[in-house]
């Protein structure tokens, strides 16, 4: 790829402590975000897709452990660097929007209170300025009459505007890195397509990456250009989106795209993947979708296959391995 | 085809206080909703949040009185049965939620849970019909007999909707409320769910009203496919003739904002934003692109526009049809 990385990824391995013993919950993900393309990190609840996410801006919660691998922002180690350097990172360089808007904000704090306070925070404004950029913000994620509702408090947005709002705050210090951790899962389709618009809209706009962190494969499928399928915490299959929607490679991947319901065709069975994604953490020897894999063998379950890349698309399976 | 549930002009208003002390607000939460359903049919209720799909589900079981309006269950009126009618009525009709986390007692076995209305119903009393009888119903979901000794807590979230199915099919009942039954599951498992609700249906012959704010996967269960919006129906009719000719704005909005692996993203529709209530008229019409003055003072009827097809729009009974289905 000719554009160069802002976000590298090698080798990241979190653990949880649990009791007695700790348990992997990513195993090895490496993969890097050219400057403003659009990632999506597909995967099931356990996956460990919105741990990936926290672990980056090293927001992960206590029992959680980084125990290897480099996440490199613009060739800088930002597991190394120190609170303060940290701070510098979080929000400036790299954002991030929840699932949940209504929760990630302050029930009684105005909206303009706490967009001020983060431009504040990191940039030498008056209040009458960061006010000023505040409204300017929210006319920019499509509030209309932000003058007024500048003043107003959480409980007054419906969810889709507080994700808008959130995104306001995301975008107050022109990161380079937006991460979204299922920002459309707690909202209506409509105004799901109306925040993904708005995503994709201001990513192109502001060059911006996006980590966009999603279970849902369609729309991952609307606004990435690379996609990334986790299962069992490790990478299963990597491409470009056309590539991967059209040419499914993995068994997990082929058998998630088949089981989806369609809009377009009624069909009188739905071919189910068999079985139960793995709890986070559970061990196994052997490639983690063996339980439920159609095309197991016995080497399978012995050993890992390792991550094969050909031309842009990377797969993890035996089966690809032969030429 | 005789109706098993048929519910008629039904109205239901909550009421809230804005502060402790103020004024009663009233809520309409349900207006002038009629549907009914066929025996041996699935109806999909499809909706955003807050429509009024659930509060729907609660009258219709029997757990929220209506403001006004019937609600008839194989010939017995819901809301004016007594305790033990209704108690009658559960062996009729159950239900499934949403979240197979909440609704199982995570200090009973699936012994104990699947049991539970065999004793209130006393039913199967003898100690070996009992167990042979609920070793069948597990399997008939799925799970195997030695489920039956384990807690909640041991199961993933596919296991334990299929311990909340067997639950209610436990009571051999004729009708099944569902109420997003496959919304908190991972993809991978919906799947197998909805098979599952597929081949229940059939094989127990069972009327399903089946919640969902998803066309996909009403597309996959339904038969017939009714669209909710503030309390309204807008528009009904069978699944295929809906998904391929959806003639209200509003099921229009809906289905073009589906994302779909290989659509690409919808562009931004003609839909204004989103205004103050709708007052007097149609409640789409602050959103709606074909709203005209008639629209916001009047409030359409649902009318049957084409044969098994109802739509509660103004435009199509103004002589606009052909310029909306195109």
């Amino acid at each position: 790829m000719s554009i160069s990385p802002v976000l590298q990824v090698e080798d990241l391995r979190i653990d949880f402590q649990n009791d007695a013993q700790s348990l992997p919950v990513l195993r090895g993900l490496s993969y890097s975000l050219p400057a403003g393309k659009v990632l999506a990190v597909v995967g099931e609840s356990g996956s460990g897709k919105t741990v990936h996410a926290l672990s980056l801006l090293r927001l992960l919660p206590a029992a959680g452990r980084i125990s290897g691998g480099k996440i490199l922002y613009k060739g800088k180690d930002l597991l190394t660097l120190s609170g303060k350097e940290l701070r510098q990172v979080r929000g400036q360089k790299i954002a991030m929007i929840f699932q949940d808007p209504a929760a990630s904000l302050n029930p009684v704090l105005t909206i303009g209170d706490q967009l001020c306070e983060t431009l504040q925070a990191h940039r030498k404004l008056t209040k009458e300025q960061a006010r000023k950029e505040a409204v300017k913000l929210l006319e920019k994620v499509g509030i209309a009459d932000a003058e007024k509702r500048i003043a107003e408090y959480p409980f007054q947005f419906s969810g889709g505007m507080c994700q808008r709002v959130m995104i306001a705050m995301a975008l107050a210090l022109s990161p380079d890195i937006l991460i979204a951790d299922e920002p459309t899962t707690a909202l209506d389709v409509t105004i799901q397509a109306q925040i993904i618009r708005l995503i994709k809209e201001l990513q192109q706009r502001e060059k911006m990456a996006v980590i966009f962190i999603t279970h849902n494969l369609a729309l991952a499928s609307q606004v990435a250009d690379e996609v990334l399928v986790l299962y069992g915490g490790m990478c299963m299959e990597q491409a470009p989106a056309k590539e991967l929607f059209s040419q499914p490679k993995h068994p997990y991947t082929q058998g998630l795209l088949a089981s989806l319901a369609s809009l377009k065709t009624r069909s009188e069975r739905l071919p189910a993947i068999a079985g139960q994604p793995p709890l986070p953490g559970e061990i196994m020897i052997g490639c983690p979708f063996v339980p439920r894999c159609p095309h197991a063998k016995e080497k399978c379950r012995q050993s890992l296959p390792s991550l094969t890349k050909r031309g842009e698309h990377a797969v993890r399976c035996f089966r690809e391995d032969k030429p | 085809m005789t109706a098993c549930v048929e519910i008629k002009n039904l109205y239901k208003t909550y009421h809230r206080r804005k502060w402790l002390f103020g004024a009663g607000e009233a809520v309409e939460v349900l207006k002038d909703v009629t549907l009914s359903l066929p025996e041996n049919r699935v109806l999909g209720l499809v909706g955003e949040s807050g429509c009024g799909k659930s509060t729907l589900c609660k009258v219709l079981l029997g757990i929220e009185k209506p403001t006004s309006g019937t609600v008839v269950v194989q010939g017995q009126d819901v809301p004016q049965a007594t305790k033990a009618q209704l108690k009658k009525m559960r062996r009729v009709m159950q239900v499934i939620y949403q979240d197979p986390y909440g609704s199982l007692d995570p200090r009973m076995t699936v012994r104990q849970l699947l049991s539970e209305p065999l004793d209130i119903h006393k039913l199967y009393l003898n100690k070996n019909e009992r167990n042979k009888f609920l070793e069948e119903l597990v399997q008939s979901v799925g799970l195997s007999p030695e489920h039956l000794n384990r807690y909640p807590h041991e199961f993933s979230g596919g296991q334990r909707q299929r311990i909340s199915i067997a639950r209610a099919l436990a009571l051999d009942p004729r009708v099944l409320v569902a109420d997003e039954p496959v919304s908190a599951l991972d993809i991978s498992v919906q799947a197998q769910i909805l098979n599952l609700l597929r081949d229940i249906k059939r094989t127990r012959k069972l009327t399903i009203l089946f919640v969902t704010h998803d066309f996909a996967v009403a597309r996959f269960l339904c038969d017939d496919i009714a669209v909710m919006y503030q309390g309204r129906i807008m528009e009904k009719a069978p699944a295929e003739q809906l998904l391929a000719h959806p003639q209200h704005p509003y099921t229009q909005t809906l289905l073009s904002a589906v994302p779909e692996v290989g659509k690409s993203l919808a562009s931004e529709p003609e839909e204004k934003a989103i205004g103050s209530s709708a007052g007097m008229g149609c409640p789409f019409a602050p959103r709606c692109a074909k709203a005209t003055d008639v629209c916001r003072q009047q409030i359409p009827t649902l009318l049957e526009t084409s044969p098994g097809h109802w739509c509660a729009c103004a435009c199509l009974t103004q002589g606009e049809k052909n310029d909306l289905k195109s």
